[in-house]
C-alpha cells in the first residue's frame, strides 16, 4: 500500500477543523523551586522580532542555589494548563509544568501533516547554520525543491564561536522540500533545520499542500 | 626557505628558557610547569614552506595522506607558509599574505568536551594578542577573535572543524595570519588592515615571533586543557580572555556576516565565561546573548 493510500485526507482535515490547536507543554529543563508568573487562560507571547531575539512571555522562574532561571514562552496562545500545586515546590527536571494552547494557521497544520511524511533533520548543537557552499549553489540554480541530499552528504556548516563546522546529512535520501530556519538564525538543539522527501512521497506532499491550501480558510 | 621556522626542538628549548620562567612570574596562582604540559602537543610536527595556496588545505590534504597509509598527523602539527598564494578569509573575503607576515595554521585532535571546545577561537585570539603585546604592539581582541590595533586589523584567525573521511578522525584547524613586516596592502584593504611594522616602524624576525606564538599557543591550550581535564571553571582563562578583549562598553552593528548582511546595532554589555556575548539590541531595548556572527564598532 502507497503512502497516498494511507492518508486519509478527511479524518486529517476534520481533526484540525475541530481542534485547531497545537498543545505545547513546558518542562522545567531542570530541578528546583518554581514560580510562577502566568495563570491559566493568560494570552501569551512567543519569541519575536526579525532574529528571533526578543523573549516571549516570562512563564516561571526556577530557582537552583540561588541562580534564577527564568522560563520564557516560545510560542504565541493561551495557557490552557497550569501545574499550580507545584508553585512555590521543588520541581524534577523534565516535570511538566503547564501546556500552551497555540492556534495553527494554515502553514503550520500543513507542517504537522507533513511531519509524518518528511525526513527531518534537526540541529545537533545550538548555534548558527548554513547551507554548505555546495547546496548553496545548487538552491541558487535549481531551486529547493530541485536538490537532493543522501547519506554522508555535506549538507550544513554549524557556526559556533566562529568555528565553522560541516553537518553531514544522515537520514533517508530525497529532496530538501521544507527549510525551518534562516543563514545566520540561532537555532536550538534538537530543531529541525529541513525536512527531506523521499522521491516516493514527492506526489503525496504535494496533494497535501493543495488540499490544505484549497480547503483551509 | 627565507626564514628560519622554528623545530620542535627549538621550541621546547624556548618554552623552558623563556616561556616557563615568564609564565612562573605571572602566573603564581597556577600550576605552571602542569599547564605547559597539558599543551606540549603543539608544535608536535613542524612543517615549513616558501609559498602555498593556502594552509588550511595543505593541513587537509596531510591528513589524508597521514590517513591513505593508516596513520593520524600528529595533534598539535604546525604549518607555516613564508607566503599564500590563494589565502582567503571567512566568507570568502579577501586576504593579503605576502612574504613578511606569519601565515600558519595548528592542527588538533578535537580531545575537548564541548563546553571547553567552543572555547578554542578564543585561546587562538589570545595566543596571538600575547604573542603581539610582548614584541610592543599594543593589540586587542575583538569578539570572537579579531586583532586589531587602533581600529585597524592585524590578524585574521579561523578556526574550521574538519572530518577526515577516511578515518573518521575529527581535527580542529585553527589557521593564523599576522600581518607582521608586510607594509603594502591592496586598495581593498588599505583602510582597514595594518602590520605591526606600520604599527612601530621597525622590523622582527618572523622567526622569534613564531616560536614566541607557539609558546603563547602551548600555554594557552594547555590552561584550557588543563581546566577540561581538572573539570575547573572557565573563567580561569576567561578572565584572561576579557583582559585582552575591548569589545564590552561599544556600541557595534552585529551580523552573522556583518559586511554582506548586518543585523542590528547594540551595546556590548559582557562576555559570559560560555564565551557568549551580551549585547543590549539598540531599537528593541532587549538584551541578546550571541554565541556566534560576528560585529564591527561604530563610532564613539
Amino acid at each position: 500500500m502507497s503512502q497516498q493510500d494511507t492518508i486519509n485526507y478527511d479524518a486529517v482535515l476534520s481533526k484540525f477543523r475541530e481542534d485547531p490547536f497545537a498543545y505545547v507543554d513546558i518542562n522545567a529543563m531542570h530541578t528546583g523551586h518554581i514560580r510562577f508568573h502566568v495563570r491559566e487562560g493568560d494570552k501569551v507571547e512567543g519569541l519575536t522580532g526579525d532574529f528571533r531575539h526578543i523573549k516571549g512571555t516570562l512563564l516561571c522562574e526556577l530557582t537552583r542555589e540561588r541562580n534564577q532561571k527564568p522560563i520564557h514562552c516560545t510560542t504565541n496562545g493561551e495557557v490552557s494548563f497550569v501545574n499550580k500545586v507545584l508553585d512555590g515546590q521543588f520541581v524534577q527536571a523534565g516535570e511538566k509544568i503547564m501546556t500552551i494552547r497555540h492556534p495553527l494557521k494554515k502553514r503550520e497544520i500543513i507542517e504537522q501533516i507533513l511531519r509524518d511524511v518528511l525526513v527531518p533533520f534537526a540541529a545537533p548543537e545550538k548555534a548558527k547554520y548554513y547551507f554548505a557552499m555546495d547546496i548553496q549553489n545548487r538552491i541558487e540554480k535549481f531551486g529547493q525543491r530541485s536538490v537532493s541530499v543522501k547519506a554522508g552528504d555535506e549538507v550544513f556548516t554549524m557556526s559556533l564561536m566562529k568555528r565553522d563546522t560541516p553537518v553531514y546529512y544522515t537520514g533517508e535520501a530525497g529532496i530538501i522540500h521544507s527549510v525551518y530556519f534562516k543563514p545566520g538564525q540561532s537555532m536550538e538543539l534538537g530543531e529541525p533545520l529541513v525536512g527531506v522527501c523521499p522521491p516516493e512521497k514527492v506526489a503525496v506532499v504535494e496533494k497535501i499542500i493543495t488540499r490544505v491550501k484549497a480547503e483551509w480558510e | 626557505m627565507g626564514v628560519d621556522f622554528p623545530t620542535p626542538k627549538s621550541l621546547a628549548t624556548y618554552i623552558q628558557e623563556e616561556e616557563l620562567p615568564r609564565r612562573l612570574a605571572l602566573e603564581s596562582a597556577l600550576p605552571v610547569s602542569d599547564i605547559l604540559r597539558y599543551g606540549g602537543m603543539v608544535g608536535s610536527e613542524i612543517h615549513a614552506y616558501t609559498s602555498l595556496p593556502r594552509c588550511m588545505d595543505q593541513a587537509r590534504e596531510l591528513i589524508k595522506q597521514h590517513s591513505k597509509q593508516q596513520q593520524s598527523l600528529p595533534s598539535g602539527t604546525m604549518l607555516f607558509a613564508e607566503s599564500l598564494s590563494g589565502s582567503k578569509g571567512r566568507f570568502q573575503r579577501v586576504w593579503h599574505a605576502p612574504d613578511g607576515g606569519l601565515w600558519c595554521v595548528l592542527t588538533v585532535f578535537n580531545q575537548w568536551s564541548k563546553r571547553v571546545a567552543s572555547l578554542l577561537p578564543l585561546v587562538t585570539g589570545v595566543a596571538v594578542c600575547e604573542t603581539v603585546l610582548a614584541n610592543g604592539v599594543a593589540a586587542r581582541i575583538k569578539w570572537v577573535n579579531d586583532i586589531h590595533c587602533a581600529g585597524l586589523k592585524l590578524a585574521g584567525l579561523l578556526a574550521e572543524t574538519h572530518v577526515c573521511r577516511l578515518s573518521g578522525e575529527e581535527y580542529v584547524l585553527l589557521g593564523i595570519g599576522l600581518n607582521v613586516n608586510n607594509r603594502h596592502f591592496p586598495s581593498e584593504l588599505q583602510k582597514t588592515a595594518t602590520s605591526m611594522t606600520r604599527q612601530t616602524d621597525s622590523g622582527f624576525d618572523l622567526a622569534t615571533l613564531a616560536l614566541d606564538l607557539l609558546a603563547k599557543l602551548t600555554w594557552n591550550i594547555g590552561l584550557l586543557t588543563w581546566l577540561d581535564e581538572q573539570d575547573k571553571p572557565l573563567a580561569i582563562f576567561m578572565d584572561r580572555y576579557r583582559s585582552h578583549c575591548d569589545s564590552v562598553g561599544r556600541r557595534v552593528r552585529f551580523g552573522f556576516d556583518v559586511q554582506e548582511a548586518p543585523q542590528y546595532e547594540a551595546l556590548v554589555t559582557g562576555i559570559l565565561d560560555d564565551g557568549g556575548l551580551v549585547l543590549h539590541h539598540l531599537q528593541d531595548d532587549v538584551e541578546i546573548v550571541e554565541h556566534g556572527g560576528e560585529m564591527e564598532y561604530l563610532p564613539v
